[in-house]
């Protein structure tokens, strides 16, 4: 076990490394630089020269990013250019809003996924089964920030049970924070439900007709232990699979939910950092986002194990 | 049975409360905050820095404007007026300003606003000010009294009350022990109606009423940037919400009393909620186009005309602005005091295809690209540049947009070539004046790129004439100028849509929310 983690934490850095690398190479591309921000609209060629030598950007590309690796080898992703703090802190700082609503967004997706395509599964070819696809077909179409604002004037407008965007941390209050973020999470959420729904519908339908799911039935077992525990147990296998895939895409989609919502997570930390050319921000909130998403495809590899005993003795 | 039942119900009730809690919160906050005198004003970016004299930008003065004060500020018609200065006295030579300062003025900290803190301020505004040019004829700061600083100018500027003035970047006055530190590491003390509570970035800025503000009862009223300022509310949060239908929706719901700046489509739907009040803030900026005078085809004045004459200026503000906008074609808004008449009038959204036409053979036009560079962060500057395109190829200009995003735009922008035509708003500098206005059109970096000898001469005389009415004249000789060489062209004047809820008193719309002397009407 212990080895098998070792392995799989290893086998990341080649990864983290890719993606640092891209990202020096599209800040080395894009054009403007932060110096304009920094010294003022009304500031001279010399003076911005001067700021950009003082950061070090006048250095080649190659020495600047060896440097960034040297300190990241000491554990310091740097310091921000504008916000006047060190990367990891301000990007920590923000982690919780984004794991948060990345992470309601996974269970909503996986649990109301999962319950459709049951639902579908059990009820194959009747309306039940159309509805249940319908509606999994709509969550698969609908862009998230589209739907996100239909919530608000829905839940929010209309209704008045729910905040229109702004983040509560749990720590100030429990029920401040599901109200901010139930909306958000059922944004960012839809789209994955819908592809969770047809997994584990087809995933079902495939299992129930295994031959030990027959026996199980025929033993006289209740139908719903022979749903809940053997068919479903053994279905879940490729939607754990895509759980992995999935928090990318929902961490992805959180820089868009965050902006409608208002939310003060990483995703808009880095837009605004590209907008203003703050690289080391750019540089770090990248990082810490893609080792988040390594991180959990990690605790996938070892869910399998749990669920598939295969895995875990070949592991 | 009974048991059964009664822990039944009380599980119902339980969870009954806890739905309400859960949805019920949003209306008892809104009435809460209402009650409890606390503004929400909402924005769609973030303050780049809350340290106010270092920002040019709108977002921070947004807020600091209700933070810190200046010595001097523009009145509600555009004249220097003193704020926590008492008065300027200056001497015949023009060279010597002794300005005596309020008494009795407390910082946030408590501690009483003093001439150390004023010369300390202004000295640290000469490193690191966002207009630091508008200090540069001061050569010395002194403290001549406890309350009472001098300043000794290097030559005669007649300009300088106006561009002390200038809220562009504030010459806010903060502690001398605060004044010591870098740029961004300040505490945030000033000494206005509202001081720092908490800065969130893409969240909010909250600030609280200052107890022991000093109001300036040399007036009976706010005046522009001065005047007589009380603070009603007891907290102020400034919220950012990038999204506008979501800060419309803020609005809807009075989670949010009053949105800086509103779709003009949402604006027209919501005249009919008898909930919410619509204010025009009018005008606000003027949309300009302004070429490269160092790069073919626009290096050539008679195809710079031909441009000018092609525009159909109505039709690109109407784009661009949605509707809310205002045609003219003088280069300082009419009926203010530099204001030039009809000067060039005659040159303004004339679209005429025939005109252009003969003066682009005049200047010997061949169909080589022309690269119009804007930028996808400031709608209106893209709006305008994909209407401004299709009528310049309307007459055979070969026009490319090239939409890239606001810190490329800069870049692309300083550079002699590779662009030749610019969509810029320009927003402070009209208000500020004819000087902040055709500053950034000479000097080391004009907008341009090429220096126009007269334009500059003119610049020159500009801010060594005394007198207001001698300014006056020069300013129309600007004018003129302007319209002669075609560096830029004005399109026209857009405004801004902002909105409030109705129990939102006392709001006047202004180059910043002031929102001191606002209160919320109590239902």
């Amino acid at each position: 076990m212990i080895g098998f983690l070792a392995r799989r934490l290893l086998s990341a850095l080649p990864v983290l490394l890719v993606v640092s690398l891209v990202s020096f190479v599209i800040i080395a591309i894009v054009p403007g630089d932060v110096t304009a921000e920094i010294a003022g609209a009304d500031s001279t060629e010399a003076q911005r020269a001067e700021i950009r030598e003082r950061l070090g950007l006048d250095k080649p590309m190659v020495e600047q990013a060896l440097r960034w690796y040297g300190r990241l080898l000491q554990g310091d992703l740097g310091q921000s250019y504008l916000l006047n703090r060190p990367v990891t802190e301000a990007v920590l700082e923000r982690l919780p809003v984004t794991l948060s609503l990345a992470g309601l967004a996974l269970v909503m997706a996986v649990a109301l996924g999962v319950l459709l395509g049951i639902l579908a599964a059990i009820r194959h070819g009747t309306w039940l089964d159309q509805g249940s696809m319908s509606l999994a077909l709509f969550g698969l179409s609908i862009p998230d920030f589209w739907f996100g604002l239909i919530l608000i004037v829905v839940f929010s407008v209309q209704l008045g049970w729910l905040p229109t965007g702004g983040y509560v941390p749990a720590s100030e209050s429990i029920v401040g924070w599901a109200r901010s973020m139930t909306l958000p999470a059922l944004a960012l959420a839809i789209t994955q439900m819908g592809v969770v729904a047809r997994m584990t519908r087809a995933s079902m339908l495939e299992v129930m007709g295994e031959d030990y799911i027959r026996t199980a039935r025929a033993k006289g077992m209740r139908r719903h232990v022979v749903i809940f525990k053997h068919a479903l147990r053994n279905a879940l296998i490729p939607i754990v699979t895509v759980v992995g895939v999935m928090t990318g895409v929902l961490l992805g989609g959180a820089v868009v939910i965050e902006s409608v919502f208002s939310l003060p997570g990483v995703g808009r930390l880095i837009i605004g950092a590209i907008q203003r050319r703050d690289y080391p921000i750019i540089q770090g909130g990248l990082l810490i986002t893609a080792a988040t998403f390594v991180f959990v495809n990690i605790l996938v590899d070892l869910a399998y194990g749990w669920l598939d005993p295969r895995v875990r003795n070949d592991g | 049975m009974l048991r059964t039942s009664r822990l039944r119900l009380i599980r119902r009730a339980f969870l009954a409360a806890a739905a309400g809690a859960f949805i019920g919160l949003s209306a008892w906050t809104a009435m809460a905050q209402t009650a409890g005198g606390d503004l929400v004003f909402v924005q769609n970016s973030n303050p780049p820095s809350l340290d106010a004299m270092v920002t040019t930008s709108q977002a921070s003065r947004n807020i600091t404007m209700n933070m810190y004060e200046t010595l001097f500020g523009f009145s509600e018609d555009i004249r220097p007026i003193p704020i926590l200065a008492k008065s300027v006295d200056i001497s015949p030579d023009g060279k010597t300003y002794r300005i005596p300062l309020r008494e009795g003025v407390k910082f946030h900290n408590g501690k009483e606003m003093k001439a150390e803190d004023v010369k300390a301020s202004l000295d640290r505004y000469k490193k690191v000010g966002g207009t630091q040019t508008m200090l540069a004829p001061v050569e010395s700061i002194d403290v001549t009294g406890p309350y009472e600083v001098t300043l000794r100018l290097s030559e005669p500027t007649p300009t300088f009350m106006e561009s002390f003035a200038s809220p562009r970047a504030p010459a806010v006055i903060i502690p001398a022990e605060e004044a010591a530190k870098e740029p961004n590491k300040i505490s945030f003390i000033g000494t206005g109606p509202y001081k720092f509570v908490e800065y969130v970035p893409d969240s909010h800025v909250k600030l609280e009423r200052f107890k022991d503000y000093v109001p300036n009862e040399d007036y009976k009223d706010i005046d522009g940037f001065g005047g007589k300022k009380t603070a009603y509310l007891d907290t102020i949060t400034f919220r950012v919400i990038p999204e506008a239908g979501a800060a419309v929706a803020a609005l809807e719901t009075g989670e949010v009393q009053v949105l800086e700046q509103i779709p003009v489509p949402t604006a027209r739907r919501l005249a009919s909620n008898p909930d919410i009040k619509t204010y025009e803030n009018m005008p606000w900026a003027f949309l300009t186009f302004i070429m490269n005078m160092k790069a073919a085809p626009t290096d050539n004045v008679k195809f710079r005309e031909a441009v000018a004459l092609a525009l159909n200026d109505e039709e690109v503000m109407a784009i661009a602005t949605e509707g809310l906008f205002n045609l003219y074609h003088g280069w300082m808004y009419e009926g203010s005091t530099y204001d030039a008449g009809d000067i060039g009038k005659e040159f303004y959204n004339v679209h005429d295809a025939e005109r252009a036409k003969a003066l682009l053979k005049e200047a010997g036009y061949n169909g080589e690209p022309f690269s119009l560079l804007t930028d996808s962060n400031i709608p209106e500057h893209g709006k305008a540049a994909v209407v401004i395109a299709e009528q310049l190829k309307a007459v055979g200009i070969n026009a490319v947009v090239n939409q890239v995003d606001w810190p490329t735009a800069l870049k692309i922008r300083l550079q002699d070539s590779g662009w030749n035509g610019w969509t810029l708003a320009m927003g402070i500098e009209p208000y500020l004046g004819p000087a902040a206005l055709i500053s950034t059109l000479t000097g080391a970096a004009p907008h341009f790129r090429a220096n126009d000898p007269e334009l500059d001469a003119l610049y020159k005389e500009l801010i060594t004439t005394d007198g207001v009415d001698g300014r006056k004249a020069v300013f129309a000789k600007i004018q003129k100028r302007l319209y002669e060489f075609f560096g830029i062209v004005k399109v026209g004047e857009t405004g801004l849509m902002q909105a409030a809820r109705a129990n939102v008193q006392g709001f006047k719309p202004f180059r910043f929310p002031r929102l001191y002397n606002v209160w919320l009407e109590k239902k």
